[in-house]
């Protein structure tokens, strides 16, 4: 009992610390803000020297004997030559080979996903719909097409944005603001629910004022 | 002098709060409605303060959204909530799953954004014991697998699932963090063995009777991702589905949800559950309403009040051109 | 790790081809091989099932296309046992060539009539079964010829992916070497570059510095680089107005090459004298830690204009409102999605994703930057019109129902299936 009523006292202090913030800045939030960054820190450190250092390179690596390991440890030393003035020039080969195998990942994985899949399903007929002739689909299937097409003309760069062509990247960007709308939305039930996380932590586990 | 007055009231109301007032607290009916209608008055108020030309300042709106949050902790309402498609598509192709299905639950995600991920990822490990699917759980985030560990203490806590009395390594198991972000996943493609070379209690992989079987994607019937940011859900979808053709479904943090509706549109999630009122309906959809749908008046009353001081504030700035 | 990623192009083995060569040399022998096969399971299905009127069925077992191996699509041709009421369901036996007794792979049930086999080793050559279980009673077929799963070297389906790269490659690369022989690429002006000027001159008007910061981002990112080539641009204007410069850094990678590209934009001014290595100066690799002096900056220093030209995360609101606060002119670029409704909702001008990079380009008229945007504006194009053409056909392949427009229709949905 002792230790989590302790700690349920820490984490309230260290929470309203960091609420008074929304005052103004002050001791007590400098105090919490400080301790949180040591804090995870630490628990990345303890994390990757746990995960990374010990059960990859060690027990798997040296001890397991995978050869095919050694290859990814002998670029993470290469890698730490960068601490060094006169052979830094040696963390550029692994910073390649890292630059490269993603490059050349994510041009396959982008293209797929973000580009061919998203203009197949932009394609389709306006008028279908899961029931016949509801109009809730047809206008959902009106604004995606019309929605990704003109927002494909406003960042389109080759031609001036006149006439027809200027219009449509009018209507393209009227999209692009509706969708940054919708964004903003979502962020701020984001923040509300990270809020009402911290508010519930500390109504029902320190104050226990509700069940 | 005067600065210490803050902090002492801080400290009196919260001493009030621990020591003196009733608990559980909670407010009848009536005294909600009191205290609601109450809110939407001092918000007409505001209105009417900005429109006789007062500025509102931002510690004002601090207050306001505090109230509207927290108040609502202690009514005892029922918010109505509509399941939306995407949360009805992802629940129907998990009831399509069949006893016995194996499902991976990857946890890419952080205490930080456990108020928001947490209560859908409870609901889900509750709902995925109680229908008899294995459960692989791993994690791209550090400390997603032991966000996993409390969704089963959570799922655990279920009379009906502790009834069933399941079994580590047989029912569900952890394979733990692996480090290497989207490479993983990659990986994976061809062997799960060669990522996961033991699970997070230092089992070797082929130890586990879960396991047996289970090389690739291709083993698996249906993936589960929790996301938080990057790798998340938009690398799954890059990889795994497009790649290596898992179905998956995804619940994300409301900041990243808008991103994913082209991957539901595409046919490459089967179903999203959006922020904190994705994890509300996923409960209600599975009839097991938990903490999300309980949180949903505060965050509703909160809505109202940011609504309502975008109008002020619009109001204001009409008022300012006006007498430009 | 990496060299064993690729799902169509893997196990490029010498040992495979020579196992492809041996089982079409095996095929030769099924004759013989199959005779065995049909006595082994005589055996087996005269334990199970009596004889009926309904003749065995068919079916037919092939290595799966474009994969990488461990796969065989099992697909059979009911002879009516799924139409007897008692009828339950297939189940789905496979026997390597080795071995004597089959095994139960899988089961399916009324109605489907085919199946993968992902349990299969690449090394062993297979024969499957299928069996109609009817009440008690199992009606299993004839055994299919000798199979064995390969892997294959090109996935067919990706073939339009293979298009669209060499197209939008292709079209980068002519740009920039097109660009790189000095003939002029056309770009649309951008908006936001206009206002660079004006918010210059405001500050010089008003006697206050400017505010640059190019991100938090280190110098590796797209994004540092599209800043600090508008910085460059944006350097000169400054120095030519003799007006005061403050850029806080993330990283020290990027302190060093703003200072560098702060330099040279004062020297092509004509003000090398003008310039000092204070104007840039590193704050912390924290990221909190950057937003918070930023903050400070700006709240003590009160610059008449800000930019945030660069990547951002969750500290862009921070900033971008403590400026809009302050009352200063605001400009800012960014690619990340999630933080550009803070940036438009803050600033007064907002370099919108693609923006960024075009107005770099377009400011530094470098080849590759400036190749690279045409050769994606091509990719664009091609886009655009399918989308365009593709809509069309499909709402009036649904109206009108013709032949054509139907198999028009079909072609389109073939382009973009990539699984």
């Amino acid at each position: 009992m002792g230790e989590s009523v302790i700690g349920a006292w820490i984490a309230a202090f260290l929470t309203l610390g960091i609420l008074t913030f929304l005052y103004k800045d002050n001791v007590i939030y400098k105090i919490s803000e400080a301790i949180f960054i040591g804090v995870s820190a630490g628990y990345w450190f303890i994390t990757l020297f746990w995960d990374n250092l010990y059960r990859k390179f060690w027990v798997v690596g040296i001890e397991g004997g995978q050869w095919e390991l050694w290859g990814g440890i002998i670029l993470g030393v290469m890698m730490l030559c960068r601490l060094s003035r006169k052979i830094g020039w040696i963390a550029r080969w692994p910073m390649s080979f890292i630059i490269g195998a993603v490059a050349g990942l994510y041009m396959m994985l982008y293209f797929t996903s973000n580009a061919m899949v998203q203009i197949r399903s932009t394609i389709s007929n306006l008028t279908e719909s899961v029931n016949v002739g509801d109009p809730y689909y047809i206008i959902g299937n009106i604004v995606v097409a019309a929605g990704t097409f003109s927002g494909l003309v406003y960042f389109y760069f080759s031609k001036e944005h006149k006439g027809v062509f200027g219009a449509t990247a009018k209507v393209g960007i009227w999209f692009i603001m509706v969708t940054f709308g919708a964004a903003f939305g979502y962020t701020v039930m984001s923040r509300m629910s990270l809020l009402i996380g911290r508010i519930d932590f500390l109504l029902s586990d320190w104050l226990k004022l509700i069940s | 002098m005067k600065k210490l007055i803050a902090p002492v009231i801080i400290v009196v109301v919260i001493l009030l709060l621990y020591f003196v007032v009733p608990k559980p607290l909670e407010f009848s009916p009536v005294t909600s409605t009191i205290i609601l209608s109450l809110i939407g008055l001092a918000l007409v108020a505001m209105l009417i303060l900005t429109i006789a030309g007062k500025m509102i300042g931002r510690r004002t709106v601090f207050i306001f959204i505090a109230v509207a949050l927290t108040l609502p902790f202690m009514m005892n309402f029922k918010m109505p909530i509509r399941i939306t498609p995407e949360v009805q598509s992802l629940y129907d192709a998990l009831e399509q799953l069949p006893a016995g299905s194996k499902v991976l639950a990857a946890y890419d995600f952080d205490p930080p954004s456990a108020p928001e991920l947490q209560p859908m990822a409870d609901a889900f490990m509750t709902y995925a014991f109680k229908k008899d699917l294995r459960v692989i759980i791993m994690g791209l985030w550090p400390q997603g697998p032991q966000q996993a560990q409390l969704s089963i203490e959570a799922a655990l806590e279920d009379k009906e699932v502790a009834a069933k009395n399941l079994q580590y390594g047989v029912d569900y198991v952890n394979l733990g963090f692996q480090a290497g972000n989207e490479f993983v996943i990659q990986r994976m493609g061809s062997a799960f063995r060669g990522m996961f070379a033991r699970d997070s209690k230092d089992t070797p992989y082929d130890d586990i009777p879960l396991l047996k079987g289970v090389e690739n994607f291709s083993n698996i019937d249906f993936v589960m991702n929790f996301s938080a940011g990057k790798p998340g859900t938009q690398e799954w979808v890059q990889i795994a589905v497009d790649r290596f053709g898992v179905t998956l479904g995804a619940g994300n943090t409301a900041v990243q949800a808008p991103g994913m509706y082209p991957f539901l549109k595409g046919g490459q999630l089967v179903g999203l559950l959006g922020g904190m009122s994705g994890g509300a309906e996923f409960e209600l959809v599975t009839g097991e309403p938990g903490k999300a749908a309980g949180f949903m008046l505060s965050q509703s009353c909160a809505h109202v009040v940011v609504i309502a001081f975008i109008l002020i504030g619009n109001v204001a700035m009409l008022l300012a051109r006006k007498k430009k | 790790m990496l060299t064993n990623q690729d799902h169509s192009f893997s196990k490029s083995h010498p040992c495979h081809i020579i196992v492809i060569i041996l089982s079409f040399v095996f095929s030769g022998f099924g004759a013989s091989a199959q005779a065995e096969d049909t006595a082994t399971v005589a055996t087996y299905s005269s334990d199970i099932s009596p004889a009926v009127d309904l003749p065995p069925i068919t079916l037919l077992a092939v290595d799966t296309d474009n994969d990488n191996g461990g796969s065989i699509t099992i697909s059979w041709d009911d002879a009516g046992y799924s139409e007897l009421p008692q009828f339950r369901g297939y189940e789905i036996l496979r026997r390597s060539i080795q071995a004597n007794a089959p095994v139960l792979v899988g089961t399916a049930p009324h109605g489907s009539s085919s199946l993968v086999d992902k349990s299969v080793s690449d090394d062993t050559t297979y024969v499957y079964y299928v069996a109609a279980t009817v009440g008690e009673e199992r009606f299993v077929s004839d055994s299919s010829s000798h199979v064995q799963s390969t892997w294959q070297i090109y996935n067919t389906t990706l073939t339009p992916l293979l298009i669209a790269l060499i197209i939008v490659g292709g079209s980068v690369i002519f740009f920039i070497e097109t660009a790189k022989r000095g003939r002029k690429l056309f770009l649309r002006k951008i908006a936001g570059l206009e206002a660079v000027n004006e918010a210059v001159g405001r500050a010089t008007e008003m006697g206050r510095p400017i505010l640059f910061v190019a991100g938090i981002a280190d110098i590796d990112d797209v994004q540092t680089i599209a800043g600090l080539t508008i910085l460059g641009r944006l350097g000169r204007t400054i120095a030519e107005y003799d007006t005061k410069i403050t850029m806080p850094t993330r990283t020290s990678l990027v302190m060093t090459a703003g200072r560098e590209t702060l330099r040279e934009a004062y020297m092509a001014a004509g003000r090398p004298d003008a310039y000092s290595d204070d104007m840039v100066f590193y704050v912390s690799d924290e990221q909190f830690g950057f937003a918070a002096a930023v903050d400070g900056i700006l709240v003590r220093d009160k610059p008449a204009a800000c930019f945030y030209l660069g990547t951002f995360h969750a500290e862009s609101l921070i900033m971008a409102e403590t400026g809009n606060l302050i009352g200063a002119i605001q400009i800012a670029g960014t690619a990340q999605p999630a933080q550009l409704p803070f940036f438009v909702a803050a600033c007064d001008y907002t370099l919108i994703g693609e923006e960024l990079f075009a107005a770099s380009a377009y400011l530094s008229e470098e080849p590759r930057q400036l190749g690279s945007l045409k050769g994606q504006d091509v990719g664009k194009a091609v886009a655009m019109m399918l989308i365009l053409a593709g809509v069309l056909i499909m709402t009036l392949a649904s109206m009108w129902e013709l032949d054509t427009m139907n198999q028009l229709q079909q072609l389109m949905r073939d382009l973009f299936s990539l699984n």
